[in-house]
């Protein structure tokens, strides 16, 4: 079953952390080998820079190997922590240095799945995620992902849907508002 | 759900849901990461957010990184380009191997490389100053610096943080001073978190050198020479 696949791989990352804290430079070299297709691909997304996003990638790492040590596996699952870190480095240098040809649209592209959700991981959380998401109306999923997977910021989703900003927002908010009334149920 | 603006804490749980989905700009972001320093409450509402939205990341496909990149990585992990060196497989092999990663003139020559660029621009002209008495301590290939080491003119030496910094419980910040044609360190002793303040004459007549601060198990390096990555530098 591919939700036992998820926690093995899981329990190999956090234990490759760990070492990572003791200051253990081939484990280090491990987790590379394991995620760094994974961060780069998401950061690739995220940024449609090549550049930006092997510095995004970079910076995370770094982080990780200098606060392994942080690293709590009772919070949470390490895939996430490490695409957490990868993440945020890559909205923040997106937002620092801008996107260098904008006005491109994502949400037209042809890799665009016409059921992404079904590429979701079948673990418990991604099922309640996706159940989640299907009760969202169209605008409200599509800007979820849009930004979560896009990177694409409240102006930004603005211009891509040819939306006024308000209206964006909007969708942005009731978003979160049901999926936050529906992954607590 | 209404009323959601007249409502300061369904406002914190929107914009930690905000910042966690990506939507918010550069300003934007800043303050919420400078408030979930201080609030709990939006710390634990970015936290279950990022449980609950991580599954979406799956969507993208992976695609493999430059092959430059690791290269890259490693360089400013550790300041060498080298393949990566096992500083220790069991205690028992801990101070050969120690030793002869220190020995070992291309690592040494590179992390040194690496932390005199990154201190650069806190130097005087290298020709005619005596050597600065003051110098910041800066992760390899960082330009931010993480302490500040100065020496009296007593030999006495003080290292005080400029940001905050956080050692997990098992460990310590181990100080070490690399003289200048020295092969290896010799130990100045723990570092708390807070900084510390090394009596008088301790770096007497150290002529140039570099201050070194490394992650250690609780309680330092047994060995006398640093076991885990050297984390920060500067010349003096």
């Amino acid at each position: 079953m591919a939700y036992a696949t998820t926690e093995d791989a899981g329990d190999l990352l956090a234990e490759l952390l760990a070492r990572c804290a003791a200051g253990d430079r081939a484990a280090f070299r491990s987790l590379y080998d394991l995620q760094s297709a994974r961060l780069y691909g998401i950061a690739l997304r995220l940024t449609r820079q090549p550049a930006l996003a092997a510095d995004a990638v970079h910076d995370a790492l770094l982080q990780v190997w200098q606060r392994s040590s942080q690293f709590d596996p009772s919070r949470g699952h390490a895939e996430a922590w490490l695409a957490g870190l990868l993440r945020y480095r890559a909205i923040d240098l997106l937002r620092r240095r801008g996107r260098e040809e904008y006005g491109l649209e994502p949400a037209e592209e042809a890799d665009r799945d016409p059921d992404p959700l079904d590429r979701l991981a079948a673990s418990e959380q991604a099922e309640a995620l996706r159940r989640c998401l299907e009760e969202l109306d169209e605008h409200q999923r599509r800007v979820v992902l849009l930004a979560f997977v896009d990177g694409l910021s409240h102006s930004e989703l603005a211009t891509s849907l040819k939306s006024p900003l308000g209206t964006v927002k909007s969708w942005v908010r009731r978003a979160l508002i049901g999926l936050r009334r529906c992954l607590e149920a | 759900m209404s009323g959601t603006d007249a409502d300061p804490a369904e406002e914190a749980n929107l914009l930690a849901a905000e910042y966690v989905l990506g939507t918010l700009c550069l300003a934007e972001r800043a303050t919420v990461e400078g408030e979930a320093l201080q609030d709990p409450v939006l710390r634990a509402a970015i936290t279950w957010w990022e449980a609950r939205l991580a599954p979406l990341a799956a969507l993208v496909p992976a695609v493999a990184a430059p092959s430059a990149l690791w290269s890259r990585i490693q360089a400013s992990a550790w300041g060498t380009v080298a393949p990566p060196v096992t500083l220790f497989t069991s205690e028992a092999d801990a101070p050969r191997q120690v030793l002869s990663f220190w020995r070992s003139t291309t690592a040494v020559g590179f992390a040194l490389a690496a932390m005199i660029a990154g201190i650069a621009v806190f130097r005087p002209a290298p020709t005619v100053a005596p050597p600065p008495l003051v110098t910041a301590l800066v992760p390899l290939n960082q330009q931010t610096p993480v302490f500040l080491a100065s020496v009296g003119d007593d030999g006495s030496l003080s290292v005080r943080p400029l940001t905050s910094v956080s050692v997990a419980p098992d460990r310590d910040l181990e100080l070490w001073l690399l003289k200048d044609g020295e092969k290896a360190p010799t130990p100045l002793g723990l570092l708390p978190a807070s900084g510390a303040h090394l009596a008088v004459g301790t770096l007497s007549g150290h002529g140039p050198g570099k201050i070194l601060v490394s992650l250690e198990p609780r309680g330092g390096s047994k060995t006398g020479l640093p076991t885990g990555p050297v984390l920060y530098g500067g010349g003096i």
